[in-house]
């Protein structure tokens, strides 16, 4: 049984379909990547599973339960948590305290908290940010921030909204291994990404969505050679 | 760690500087001084648990406050049953009345949950004035005389003077101030402050905000109440303007954006300014001072003016110093002393 | 049947007048996203404008707001300009607290000039009423301050819909980044519409003068009631606050006609909560996530 298995899921705004009977399964352990033009409904697709959004149409399963309806904390509580895509560090918090808040969602006592979270600044080598204001960090901070706050709180899945957008290369580079580490540890990633030699090296499969529909799904190889991608992507440098 | 035994320390020798301040002054109008001075923190700081740790602007808090005063009172009056149970039956009222405006506007966002909060102290205002069977209208409710005081035979003191009210107050101040404290050091304040940074990313990572907004609303309209509770026993007298008008529901919540919102002292210092200050103006000691040091004439027309004047003018003050705050220093008498020192620091290095 | 009537008609002249001080709320929301907390104070200044051209140059308050009109519109515009433009990236219980200061600022500076005393504009028509048969009466002032409100309201859409400044003004309040980008004057435009805003609030102030008592903290009565109308009718829609208006109009004196007169502010506030708890985009608004 995979870990995640979207069925003909669809979101209207008004008229509008931002995803329209999209389906796909994300195996335990795996990476999936997450691609598309802007606007193509890959944040949508987020919000969608972890409910910020109730899906007008379809299912999302997670570890054999049935999400839809489902507030985003009881989401979290259940194991699966995203980032965004705007980074939203708690700013006036410091560093280490924005992780605990995540990871109180695992236990009530500060002290155990913190504990966690140090570990987590630890894992995405912010430590020396600890007494640092959330609100004063570069931006490849803030998004190492963004992951280690997710993942005090104890997920399954760890959903990633263009965690390397608008960074440098070093700090991408940073961030792939960071990534690559979370799936050594065990867990299951899914992961949105304009940088398509990122994704290509992370993702187990991928998922390439357009106009809010599911173009087509598959190894990294399968998907760079697929003709439908090609023209997508070729359709989006041209406009 | 270094810094927490010397606070505890100058804490505890102030509270007990206070405590022993009844035993060397005896001067009725210090003890109402402080007493206004308690409980204008209580006040500011039951807000500031919704209202700067939990982020959600209540500009409605006279609500609270009145119904706790009004229920106390009501109590007293008709049934002859003693504030120290009374005040109880008050708090079990706003506890409801808080659950019902939670309920209504914490699943809205944005500038809803200020406006309702207005809504409902009008309501509660409006009922006061015309549910006269009850409230006695907008005559308000007169209570000349309080029961005494008694554990078992022994009357503890029967509240003719002061003092009795200065140690209430007291106590009040220091429960709310004690409140916040705790909930600073937990994870009700961690979560507090996570929704007022940002509510998506609070409930992204595993918060149920509308339950933790509701709790901080109970917290801080329980504490309000009860705030309430003691001003109508102590000025024996409450009626709609005074304890559910929507002057005293900006007052209450200047007391902590003057000094601060979201800090443990923040309320303290904007009662040292506020409750002076207003003093000052009500018992025309400006004008005062003026005359005396020679800068207006008392019988010139600005004098006589100021004199007519200057004590009706403390609202006009509040409204001056709410703008000056918000433009010049957004974050209060605490963030600006913090601002200079984090400059002065750094100039150091 | 005579009540129904004669409320239904007294609802629907003081709610043009609500629907006046709804749409420079609205306008204000729409353009800034800022909630004027000192938009009934601004009536209230309108009110002692029209209270001193009529006690001092003995000029009828129905005409006054030829005068007050333009110089409330420059108030607003002063107040935009000095205040309200500091905070407009601030957080919005900045915006509000602002706003309620500016508001306590002018009541007060307003009772310190005037005292608390209620002063009242007696003109000649002032309780004169016209018959117009089932015993049904119409009050002379509320009809001639409803026909001048329908000719603003009216000048206004025209203004919004067809001159380049209002549909700029619109274009802000739509998207304010957008706006910019298209090479409107942002910053102008907040100016004016804090102007209009202020001048139609000032107006408000002008025509009810002759039936109300003019006092400084008459204000904020004028501010809760322009709250319900504006989410009533969807925030930031002008026609939602001009509908808003007049059902507020109507709910008022009917709850006074089968209620009591003391019990009809409490039934428009829980109308508002009743609106917050079903439809809080308002009857007008679009619902947003």
């Amino acid at each position: 049984m995979a870990m995640l298995e979207i069925s003909h899921v669809s979101k209207f705004f008004g008229g509008l379909a931002a995803n329209a009977d999209v389906s796909f399964d994300v195996e335990a352990g795996s990476i999936m990547g997450l691609i598309g033009p802007n606007g193509a409904g890959k944040t949508t697709l987020f919000n969608c599973i972890t409910g910020y959004y109730p899906p007008s149409k379809g299912e999302v399963v997670f570890d054999g339960r049935r999400m839809n309806g489902l507030q985003p904390d009881r989401v979290c509580k259940l194991g699966m948590v995203r980032t965004w895509q705007k980074v939203r560090p708690l700013a006036k918090l410091s560093v280490v305290d924005n992780v605990m808040v995540g990871a109180l969602a695992r236990t009530s006592s500060l002290r155990k908290a913190r504990e966690m979270a140090m570990e987590q600044l630890k894992v995405v080598r912010m430590e020396h940010r600890a007494g640092f204001l959330a609100g004063g960090l570069p931006i490849g901070e803030r998004k190492k921030l963004e992951v280690a706050r997710a993942l005090a709180t104890g997920p399954k899945l760890l959903l990633l909204d263009e965690v390397m957008g608008g960074l440098n290369p070093a700090e991408s580079e940073e961030i792939i291994q960071l990534i690559l580490d979370i799936k050594a540890r065990g867990l299951t990633q899914m992961v949105i990404e304009h940088d398509m030699k990122a994704i290509m090296r992370i993702s187990d499969r991928i998922v390439v969505l357009t106009s809010g529909e599911k173009l087509t799904e598959g190894t990294p190889q399968e998907v760079v050679s697929n003709q439908d991608v090609i023209d997508a992507y070729l359709g989006e440098s041209h406009a | 760690m270094m810094k927490t035994l010397p606070r505890a320390a100058a804490f505890l020798v102030i509270v007990g500087g206070l405590l022993a301040l009844p035993r060397y002054v005896d001067n009725p109008y210090a003890l109402h001084m402080m007493i206004l001075l308690f409980l204008s923190i209580s006040q500011g700081e039951s807000w500031n648990i919704l209202g700067g740790y939990t982020g959600q602007h209540s500009v409605g808090h006279a609500a609270y406050f009145g119904v706790g005063a009004y229920t106390t009172m009501m109590l007293l009056q008709a049934k002859g049953i003693a504030p120290w149970f009374g005040v109880w039956a008050g708090v079990a009222a706003v506890i409801v009345v808080a659950l019902v405006i939670g309920s209504i506007c914490f699943r809205l966002r944005g500038p809803y949950f200020v406006l309702a909060s207005i809504a409902v102290a009008e309501i509660m205002r409006l009922s006061a004035i015309n549910l006269t069977g009850l409230t006695n209208g907008a005559e308000g409710i007169l209570v000349t005389d309080l029961p005494p005081f008694k554990i078992g035979e022994r009357v503890v003191t029967d509240f003719m003077t002061k003092v009795p009210f200065y140690y209430l107050g007291l106590a009040l101040a220091l429960l709310t101030l004690l409140v916040t404290w705790g909930i600073e050091r937990s994870k009700l304040g961690y979560y507090f402050q996570a929704i007022r940074e940002d509510q998506d990313a609070a409930h992204s990572l595993g918060i149920p905000i509308a339950r933790y907004k509701n709790i901080g609303l109970v917290i801080s309209a329980v504490l309000t109440a009860l705030a309430g509770s003691f001003y109508g026993i102590y000025v024996g007298f409450v009626d709609p303007p005074t304890v559910l008008g929507l002057d005293l529901s900006v007052q209450i919540m200047l007391i902590a954006i003057i000094g601060g919102m979201g800090t443990l002292y923040g309320p303290v210092l904007g009662s040292l300014v506020l409750v002076p200050l207003s003093e000052a103006l009500r018992s025309n000691l400006i004008t005062d001072l003026l005359v005396k040091s020679g800068l207006v004439s008392a019988d010139s027309r600005t004098g006589q003016f100021l004199k007519e004047n200057l004590a009706h003018a403390h609202v006009l003050l509040y409204g001056i110093l709410v703008v000056l705050v918000i433009l010049f220093m957004p974050e209060g008498i605490m963030g600006f002393v913090k601002k200079l020192a984090s400059r002065r620091r750094k100039e150091a290095v | 049947m005579a009540v129904f009537l004669q409320s239904l008609i007294s609802g629907i002249l003081i709610g043009g007048v609500y629907a006046l001080i709804g749409i420079g709320l609205t306008l204000i929301f729409g353009v800034m996203r800022v909630i004027n907390f000192g938009h009934g104070d601004i009536l209230m200044v309108g009110m002692y404008l029209t209270y001193i051209l009529f006690t001092f140059a003995g000029i009828d308050p129905f005409v006054s707001v030829l005068i007050s009109f333009p110089l409330m519109f420059l108030f607003g515009g002063f107040l935009q300009k000095v205040f309200i433009n500091r905070v407009l990236n601030a957080v919005a219980q900045n915006q509000i607290l602002l706003t309620i200061g500016l508001g306590l600022i002018m009541s007060n500076t307003v009772m310190l000039i005037f005292t608390s005393d209620y002063k009242i504009i007696t003109t000649s028509y002032s309780s004169s009423t016209i018959q117009v048969g089932g015993g049904v009466s119409v009050s002379w002032p509320l009809l001639v301050s409803f026909l001048i409100t329908a000719v603003i309201t009216a000048v206004l859409y025209w203004f919004l819909l067809k001159t380049d400044t209002g549909q700029a003004i619109r274009a802000t309040a739509q998207d304010r980044e957008a706006a910019q980008l298209m090479g409107i004057n942002v910053k102008r435009m907040s100016i004016i519409a804090f102007g209009l805003g202020s001048a139609l609030a000032g107006t408000a102030g002008a025509l009810i003068s002759p039936t109300y008592y003019i006092f400084p903290q008459v204000g904020s009565v004028f501010t809760l009631k322009a709250f319900v109308i504006t989410v009533l009718g969807g925030m930031g829609s002008v026609v939602g606050a001009t509908l808003g208006g007049v059902l507020i109009g109507i709910t008022e004196s009917m709850s006074a006609a089968y209620i009591s007169s003391g019990w009809k502010d409490v039934v428009v506030f829980v109308l508002f909560l009743l609106v917050l708890l079903l439809k809080p985009s308002g009857l007008m608004g679009k619902s947003r996530t």
